[in-house]
């Protein structure tokens, strides 16, 4: 698979509300999720998730309760609010939109074919 | 909604501290070991699974500190959090807490009572819009050199000539007994002022109207204006006011308006009626009024005065008898106050207090560098974890601020005590209407200020000293805290010499003003000054035209006097011991007289028996007779300064002497009967001896006299009996200045005494936070050095050798101290030298002697530390880690 890509400052964000849109997770449940989708290709430093995800709660983009997880174990669950729901799709079109830019930029050719 | 969830964020910070705290925790904990689960699921050992998941989760508390930083709304948030910290670590050490708190309280508190007391005496507010345009208009008796207010036929004349000026009111203060139905009666400063008083300061009645000419002639209906706070006072803003009669010491008066709040010209005024002349006021000499003006457009004062002054010599040519010596002046309008001449004092007594301040500051920022040394462990933990520098920065100064708050609270109670001596000490003769020594808001504002600016100011100390924490070398083992404790000492040192090059800054002062002070107070006046009541009065000129006539009213007066119960002696002199003199040049029978040189000596009249009331006895020859000045030749008694400079070593008995008044001719020849011990009379200096010549009143009389009484009982009781007596004889005659010469005389030394003092105080409080200083740094210099120094004792150092050591340690950044210190003292005390009597600026003996008070100060500071030094058990010391 090559070695799981470093994630853009700024990016975590957008990855930490994409993952819980899909349903409400706890902080290691987020992590896990995130590998899942990306099949590894990004690896997420754990010392930044929880202050990821309290930033998200502070800013209203997430809401966080007390429920149990999997295994019957007290965790902080986080689900996205309405205006978290907003936020993804903007950031979203804003990411597709940049990354279709630097690619055109990136696959400009030469004058010489 | 984002606003809600920012609300619950900040009310979660400020109440739900530990909550949360717990709670992160749990959610930390939980995401390792679910994370340590997977890990066993995928094979890894049961212990083996935790460690790994710890190591892959990384640092949890730099997690916590970042997550703590997310959930923060704002630098508020950041505040209180430090701020609770900080009150924690004040908590922890209480005796550290509390010095440092007295310290900047006593710092604090002196600051903002003598901000209050300068702020009070030198910008008081006149209620003026247009100061600048303001002046006051006096009157010189150029024979007396004294101020004197101005007669109501001069002001006349004045008012009618005067151009340079828009417009020109007299006033007199009357106090005055206000009555009528709405309540008790209740003593009032009273205003008599020329009808055009208000439109010369340009202020309008808030309603009603305003003063007209015809207010001021003579029989017409009396009227009064009441000042805002009397009507809200006293009528409840009653709107009817205008028209209502109230009764102004017997006087009924119909009330005509009311003047604006904030509008008490001159000088704190509750009401005003019109100033109309009477039989006594009209005379020229009967001068009781003072005047002030406003200056015409684009009119400078120096063209006012010399208009002014034209004026004032045509009326003294038109009325010799009564103008002959009388110019007059004109003077900006804070003048009118003879505190504003004391601007320079105030303001060094202000700069005084905030050297203590400093110096408090100081120490406060030693002792905080001494715990920022026992904190580098801590500190260098909180860094390697995550802490940002500005953190600890922002923590470290809030910790200051924490403390110079508390000090501030505490300094409020010390500005009011201050404040309330200040008052005390002025005594209510000397405190002028409008000085009012309260905490008012601007000191309050100000109090608060520099609360919290010490704070910020003594806290760099510490801060910059952490900042400058090697953050690896204090954590590893054996961490004396010693990193940054080269920033760190150098720092102490160098702020105790600045405390010491302040501290003798305060010493030399307080040190010249109390030997002024003494050599004033020491310095016997020549007189028995106890028991001896003074007062004034003025013959008008009418009833009064003739030197017989002063002669036969005072003779009278003097046995009806001394015909009262408890008087002594009775007696008249022109002016009081202090009081200065009258002016003459002199000629020497039998000395080459140069006409165009003559020298210059003092004159006064007296009364015959004057030197045995005061109690003075003649070192030569005798003193007046009854007869003297009546029957016999013309005679004089002088005083041994006349006679040393103008008769060395010769008897000054026989000889003769004539006295020439400026622009006229000789006098007679005076007969020299008796020499008299100095009494001293320079009000200007007053530890100076001047030439006098006294007279008999009966050859020279003078119209305006001081009555003085030697009383057996307290004189004070018998004022009334006095003023009756006076009454008796002229039932128009105003008796004024009544005093006990005691008082005059404490009076006239109060500014060097009070001073004088306040220096002191600051001295004292200074010198003391300055030892305390030092001795904090010596120890803690000790107490770092403790190893080296048992080292030094195993290695064969003698005590003696241990005590040089601290010791020098110790005085050396003093050296740079004093020198700059009293340097600065040289130039500083220049700014005393008004208020000093005998001593000059650069006194010597005050310098050294402020040295040597530093040093004993030193001493003091340095001997617990250095005999800790000496105890120093090297076995102990040498194991100690």
């Amino acid at each position: 698979m090559g070695e799981p890509a470093q994630l853009l400052p700024g990016t975590l964000d957008l990855l930490i509300l994409k993952a819980v849109s899909l349903g409400p997770l706890h902080g290691y449940g987020v992590l896990l999720r995130i590998e899942q989708i990306s099949r590894g290709a990004l690896s997420i430093e754990q010392g930044a998730l929880y202050p990821a995800l309290f930033r998200l709660v502070r800013q209203g983009f997430l809401k966080a309760s007390w429920g149990t997880s999997a295994n019957n174990r007290r965790a902080k669950f986080y689900e996205l609010t309405a205006a978290g729901r907003k936020r993804l799709r903007a950031e979203t079109d804003g990411w597709k939109r940049l990354v279709e830019a630097i690619a055109s930029v990136l696959g400009a050719e030469t004058e010489e074919a | 909604m984002r606003l809600v969830s920012a609300l619950r964020a900040v009310l979660t910070g400020l109440f739900g501290r530990a909550r949360v705290e717990w709670e992160m925790d749990d959610e930390i904990r939980a995401h390792i070991r679910e994370r340590a689960e997977d890990l066993r699921h995928a094979g890894v050992a049961g212990e083996e699974a935790e460690r790994q998941a710890r190591i892959e989760f990384g640092g949890v508390e730099k997690c916590k500190e970042e997550c703590r930083e997310a959930l923060v709304v704002s630098w508020l948030d950041h505040l209180w959090r430090d701020l609770r910290f900080g009150l924690r670590m004040s908590i922890k050490s209480p005796a550290f807490t509390a010095a440092a708190v007295l310290a900047l309280a006593l710092g604090i508190g002196a600051d903002t009572a003598m901000y209050s007391i300068v702020n009070g005496a030198l910008t008081w507010d006149l209620g003026l819009d247009n100061r600048d345009r303001i002046v006051i208009v006096r009157s010189t008796n150029k024979r007396h050199d004294q101020d004197w207010t101005v007669s109501y036929p001069d002001f006349r004349d004045f008012r009618r000539q005067v151009k340079s000026l828009a417009g020109l009111a007299a006033y007199r203060f009357v106090p005055a007994n206000l009555s009528d139905q709405s309540a008790l009666p209740e003593r009032y400063y009273c205003v008599e002022m020329s009808a055009n008083g208000f439109s010369v300061v340009q202020h309008k009645p808030l309603f009603g109207r305003d003063f007209i000419a015809a207010d001021e002639q003579p029989g017409a209906a009396p009227v009064v204006m009441l000042g805002y706070h009397v009507w809200r006072n006293r009528y409840a803003e009653d709107p009817g006011i205008v028209g209502k009669t109230l009764r102004l010491d017997e006087v009924p008066r119909v009330v005509i308006g009311v003047m604006p709040p904030g509008r008490r010209f001159p000088e704190e005024t509750d009401l005003w009626v019109p100033l109309v002349p009477d039989a006594a006021s009209e005379k020229r000499d009967n001068r009781e009024l003072m005047l002030f003006g406003r200056l015409g457009d684009g009119v400078k004062l120096a063209k006012a005065q010399s208009e002014v002054e034209g004026l004032a010599a045509r009326l003294a040519a038109q009325y010799p008898d009564t103008n002959r010596d009388v110019t007059a002046n004109v003077r900006p309008i804070e003048e009118i106050t003879g505190v504003y001449f004391m601007k320079p004092l105030f303001l060094a007594l202000f700069v005084a207090v905030g050297f203590v301040l400093l110096i408090a500051c100081a120490d406060v920022a030693n002792m905080l560098l001494g715990r920022a040394a026992e904190r580098a462990r801590e500190i260098s933990i909180r860094v390697a974890i995550g802490a940002g520098k500005v953190a600890i920065l922002r923590q470290v100064l809030l910790e200051s601020v924490v403390l110079s708050v508390a000090g501030g609270f505490l300094g409020l109670l010390v500005a009011i005590g201050g404040l309330r001596w200040f008052d005390r000490a002025m005594g209510t003769q000397v405190k002028p209407i409008w000085l009012h020594l309260t905490l008012d808001r601007n000191a309050l504002f100000y109090l608060g200020a520099i609360s919290i600016g010490t704070g910020l100011l003594f806290g760099l100390a510490p801060a910059l000293r952490l900042l400058k924490t090697d953050v690896s070398g204090a954590l590893k083992d054996g961490g004396s805290g010693v990193t940054g404790s080269k920033f760190g000492l150098r720092a102490a040192r160098a702020l105790v010499g600045f405390q010491m090059a302040l501290c003798v800054v305060l010493l030399a002062g307080a040190g010249l003003m109390i030997r002024s002070a003494v050599r004033l107070y020491g310095t016997p006046i020549g007189v028995n000054t106890t028991n001896v009541l003074t007062m004034r009065v003025n013959l008008p000129e009418a009833k009064y035209n003739s030197p017989e006539s002063w002669l036969a009213f005072h003779e009278n007066l003097g046995k009806r006097f001394e015909g009262l119960p408890g008087v002594e002696m009775a007696g008249a002199a022109s002016q009081l011991p202090l009081g200065n003199w009258i002016p003459f040049a002199v000629e020497f029978e039998g000395k080459n007289n140069d006409a165009a040189q003559r020298p210059e000596v003092g004159g006064l009249v007296v009364s015959n028996n004057y030197f045995d009331l005061m109690q003075v006895e003649a070192r030569q020859g005798r003193l007046f007779l009854a007869a003297d000045g009546q029957a016999g030749p013309p005679v004089a008694v002088v005083n041994e300064t006349l006679r040393e400079k103008f008769w060395p070593g010769e008897p000054a008995l026989g000889k003769r002497l004539r006295l020439v008044e400026a622009n006229a001719l000789p006098g007679p020849w005076l007969l020299v009967v008796g020499v008299v011990p100095d009494i001293l009379q320079n009000f200007r200096e007053h530890l100076k001896h001047d030439p006098l010549v006294y007279l008999p009143f009966a050859e020279e009389p003078e119209r305006q006299m001081f009555l003085l009484a030697r009383t057996a009982v307290p004189p004070a009781t018998l004022t009334d009996a006095f003023r009756r007596e006076v009454q008796r004889m002229d039932a128009n005659l105003a008796v004024y200045d009544v005093r006990t010469l005691e008082d005059r005389l404490a009076e006239s030394r109060l500014t060097v005494s009070l001073f004088g003092t306040m220096c002191t105080v600051f001295a004292c409080v200074a010198t003391v936070l300055a030892a305390i200083g030092l001795y904090a740094v010596i120890l803690q210099a000790v107490s770092q050095r403790t190893q080296e120094i048992g080292l030094r004792i195993a290695l064969g150092a003698t005590r003696g050798d241990i005590v040089r050591l601290v010791f020098w340690q110790g005085i050396r950044p003093l050296a740079p101290g004093l020198a700059i210190g009293l340097l600065l003292a040289l130039g500083a005390t220049r700014v005393l030298r008004s208020l000093l009597t005998g001593v000059s600026p650069s006194d010597p003996v005050v310098f050294v002697g402020t040295v040597v008070v530093l040093l004993i100060a030193v001493a003091i500071g340095c001997a617990v530390p250095t005999r800790r030094a000496m105890r120093v058990d090297p076995l102990v010391a040498l194991r100690y880690e």
